[in-house]
């Protein structure tokens, strides 16, 4: 058929395009913000009862340079919130951001002079999970969700 | 060792004019002592009464609730040799925030003096190192007083925005 038929059998075709998303939604690395509670059952994720290695996610980066996910687990104060900026710019595109709980998304019930009211307010957030904490099941499918963002997305929009 | 109850007689014995309160709470004992002599008093705890450790060194504020002054500079003291606890206690006015440094006696007290500056903008005479310990660098109050406001004057969104 076409032009695979005058391939060697076990080459196939495809759009770059397809392919490099392909590789990207399978190996996001995440840099874990963990400040507070919520970076528990971040870690929780982690292990192998919940296993986020079968979404491909398991590589945790410390160091900004290698990661492309961010998840901000935990309560943002002013003295922490330009750390997370200076983070978040030296991350490389494309890259994609996670507010994990209540108090990374909207300052939970900390609506005091030290808190950051949402990490949004600042950075960009592609998905946001609710809870406090957000069971490992709501990382997990925060993670589906980022995977189906970079799936669907225009390569020439990120670059 | 003297107790706590002796430790409160022989503070007043040697500071009569001076000592201008007292009291008793759950077992522990305090004096308040004017400002001017709160040094010498907690020199004499340490070496003749055996109270060898500062455990804290803190403040309230007592805004408007009928207090003679505005705040109170309190020093918890332990004695390791008899396990006994003590607190003394100083008045601040708002106009003059200022207690002299305990740093000479204490290696422990330069920590709870910029907690309580960075907190409650007391000044420490003779700390020589009295920066903020709390909060960032360039924090502009002293979130502790009871007239800041709890949601701050705007200081958490005082950051630059990211986008994509
Ligand atoms: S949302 Fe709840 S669990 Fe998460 S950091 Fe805030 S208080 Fe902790």
């Amino acid at each position: 058929m076409g032009l695979e038929s005058w391939m060697p059998e076990g080459a196939l075709t495809t759009r770059v395009d397809e392919l490099v998303k392909w590789g990207r939604k399978n190996s996001l690395w995440p840099m874990p913000f963990g400040v507070a509670c919520c970076a528990i059952e971040m870690m929780a994720t982690l292990t192998s009862r919940y296993d986020l290695s079968r979404f491909g996610s398991e590589a945790i980066r410390f160091s900004p340079r290698q990661a492309d996910l961010m998840i901000v687990s935990g309560r943002i104060s002013i003295k922490m919130m330009p750390v997370l900026a200076k983070i978040w710019e030296q991350m490389p595109e494309p890259k994609y951001c996670i507010s994990m709980g209540a108090c990374a998304s909207c300052g939970g019930i900390f609506d005091t002079y030290t808190m950051v009211q949402g990490v949004d307010n600042f950075i960009p957030v592609d998905v946001y999970i609710p809870g406090c904490p957000p069971r490992p099941e709501g990382l997990i499918d925060a993670v589906i969700k980022i995977q189906e963002m970079v799936a669907n997305e225009k390569m020439s929009k990120r670059h | 060792m003297a107790t706590q109850e002796e430790s409160i007689a022989a503070v007043i014995a040697r500071f009569p004019d001076d000592v201008v309160g007292q009291g008793v709470h759950a077992g522990q004992h305090w004096v308040f002592v004017k400002r001017e002599r709160v040094i010498e008093a907690l020199q004499l705890l340490r070496d003749t009464l055996g109270y060898d450790m500062l455990m804290d060194l803190t403040a309230v504020d007592y805004l408007n609730q009928g207090a003679p002054e505005r705040f109170c500079v309190v020093y918890q003291l332990y004695s390791l040799a008899s396990n006994e606890y003590f607190r003394v206690k100083t008045w601040v006015p708002e106009g003059d925030p200022t207690v002299d440094t305990a740093s000479d006696l204490w290696k422990s007290a330069p920590w709870g003096e910029r907690e309580t500056w960075d907190m409650f903008g007391i000044t420490f005479k003779g700390n020589k190192d009295l920066r903020r310990i709390l909060m960032p660098t360039d924090y502009p109050g002293h979130p502790l007083r009871k007239d800041y406001p709890l949601k701050g004057n705007g200081e958490r969104f005082n950051f630059p925005k990211y986008s994509r």
